[in-house]
């Protein structure tokens, strides 16, 4: 996956193209974002941080191992898969609802922030579903202009199953999350995802490192988009036209 | 641990008081539902408290399993069950914890959020290594224990270590264990459960984890705990964060 992380300290106000007037109005309850609302033009306005990744967080894990043998169904408890999604904000869900608790003008521990997403392939050639849950903001960091929270949320692969996934979450920089569970295919499953921010707060890349389910179906398995801010699903896939979808994607 | 019930009530109302003022608005309600609280089998967990090598955990009378023997080196021996000590202490310069009283209910009711996030501290106390933050969601209060019911959902961070995610129920007048779902880091892919042992409400708090399904934990995290009492305090360079009294990158 891409090196290139979003330095998000800018505070100047240009707007991306793509927002109009009328859609940052739309979102007056979290105006207190705005410093860190403010789109990053696509080149010019974004440095490249290297990744502070956990020194302890590197990839223990190997790449994928080669299944047993045996056609048995039964996961190898050691075996690392990965699968990347593409988290994308259509501001079509009144999502995220910054809910300043706190009472202060600055992000305080208090404020909530409930959230629900789109979620795609790596590949960003079908549509899957949605993410869905909360951000419990822990404290605004000055000196890195951006904010630490707590996440707890689900993700949802329509027919497949969800996983429900829990951690830090830092505007500044790219974290690692707990996989603490799922259901239908990622049943038992546990591991770690690695949350890269790549416009704050509407499109993330996650990579999970999945162990202790079955081999992941080859649709939710297609060669990753390299991660940056001007990634888009294809137009197909954002109309949820039949075949850009997975079975009864999650709404 | 003994000597602990009768000064537990003097101890409590004195933090609350010079507390208040930074504790959120609400906080004498906090401070009302302040109590001597029993603490829970405490000579048992007295003992366990001491213990530093996975391999002494069989005195343990929880439900999970002695030790085996590990087949491949490399790998975590999946029954194998590995302590970790912490203590979580609140000095009041987070702006935690913050009783959001959404119930709009004089008394503790459902509805109430409390949004937290406090220091931890190795279990020996020398070192600091990172920070709670997370979620005490307000059941009910329970007034025969004059305390309450909350069903919590947190995260410990380690720094570079990584971190662990906790959930489960948190009483504020006994101890309790809550359940591990998960990690990241060198905890990637744990669980087990954790007891947590509330020294004093709600701003020192020791936890033990029972840890299974990750390689062995360092040493720097497994130095002998100190014994909990209300009185424990980080030493003077963990709290400070000087250099060596700290793990990597300590989360802050």
């Amino acid at each position: 996956m891409a090196a290139a992380t979003i330095a998000f300290g800018s505070t100047s106000g240009a707007v991306g193209g793509a927002i109009s007037a009328k859609n940052v109005n739309q979102f007056s309850p979290i105006s207190s974002f705005s410093p860190k609302l403010s789109l990053l033009n696509n080149s010019n306005l974004l440095s490249t941080n290297t990744l502070s990744l956990k020194a302890s967080a590197k990839p223990s894990f190997s790449c994928k191992s080669m299944a047993s043998p045996q056609d048995s169904p039964a996961p190898d408890a050691a075996k690392v898969q990965e699968l990347s999604v593409y988290e994308i904000n259509e501001r079509d869900r009144g999502s995220p609802a910054y809910l300043r608790l706190s009472q202060k003008s600055v992000n305080s521990l208090g404020d909530l922030v409930p959230f629900s997403n789109k979620l795609y392939t790596g590949d960003l050639q079908k549509r899957i579903g949605i993410t869905a849950g909360i951000c419990i903001l822990i404290q605004h960091v000055e000196e890195k202009k951006g904010d630490r929270y707590e996440a707890v949320f689900t993700t949802y692969f329509g027919d497949y199953g969800s996983m429900t996934v829990q951690g830090q979450y830092l505007t500044y920089q790219d974290t690692y999350l707990a996989v603490t569970g799922g259901t239908g295919i990622f049943e038992g499953v546990s591991g770690q995802v690695k949350l890269q921010q790549l416009i704050f707060p509407f499109k993330l890349f996650y990579t999970f490192y999945l162990k202790g389910i079955p081999q992941l179906p080859e649709e939710l398995l297609g060669a990753a988009v390299a991660p940056t801010p001007a990634v888009e699903p294809t137009a197909a896939a954002k109309a949820c036209e039949a075949g850009a979808t997975i079975v009864n994607y999650t709404q | 641990m003994a000597a602990f019930r009768s000064t537990s009530s003097s101890l409590l109302k004195a933090a609350s008081i010079s507390s208040s003022a930074k504790l959120a608005p609400n906080a004498t309600s906090l401070a009302q539902n302040v109590s001597p609280f029993r603490l829970f089998n405490p000579l048992l967990r007295r003992g366990l408290s001491m213990i530093t090598t996975p391999s002494t955990t069989t005195a343990v009378s929880r439900s999970f399993s002695c030790i085996s023997q590990s087949t491949s080196p490399d790998s975590p021996t999946p029954s194998k069950v590995q302590e970790l000590s912490v203590y979580e202490i609140n000095e009041r310069d987070r702006g935690s914890p913050a009783y959001l009283r959404l119930s709009q209910k004089s008394v503790n009711s459902l509805g109430d959020l409390v949004p937290f996030s406090n220091k931890i501290y190795t279990g020996d106390l020398q070192k600091r290594v990172g920070i709670t933050a997370g979620l005490c969601i307000l059941i009910q209060n329970v007034p025969e224990k004059k305390g309450d019911r909350y069903e919590a959902t947190l995260s410990l961070h380690f720094g570079d270590y990584g971190h662990i995610c906790v959930q489960g129920e948190y009483l504020t007048y006994q101890d309790t264990y809550l359940a591990v779902t998960g990690g990241s880091g060198i905890f990637e892919g744990v669980y087990g459960q954790v007891k947590l042992q509330q020294l004093i409400f709600p701003f020192k708090l020791f936890y033990t984890f029972y840890l299974k399904g990750i390689p062995d934990l360092p040493e720097e995290l497994l130095g002998a705990a100190v014994p909990p009492s209300p009185a424990v305090e980080p030493a003077a360079a963990a709290k400070a964060c000087e250099p060596g009294a700290t793990i990597l990158n300590y989360t802050q």
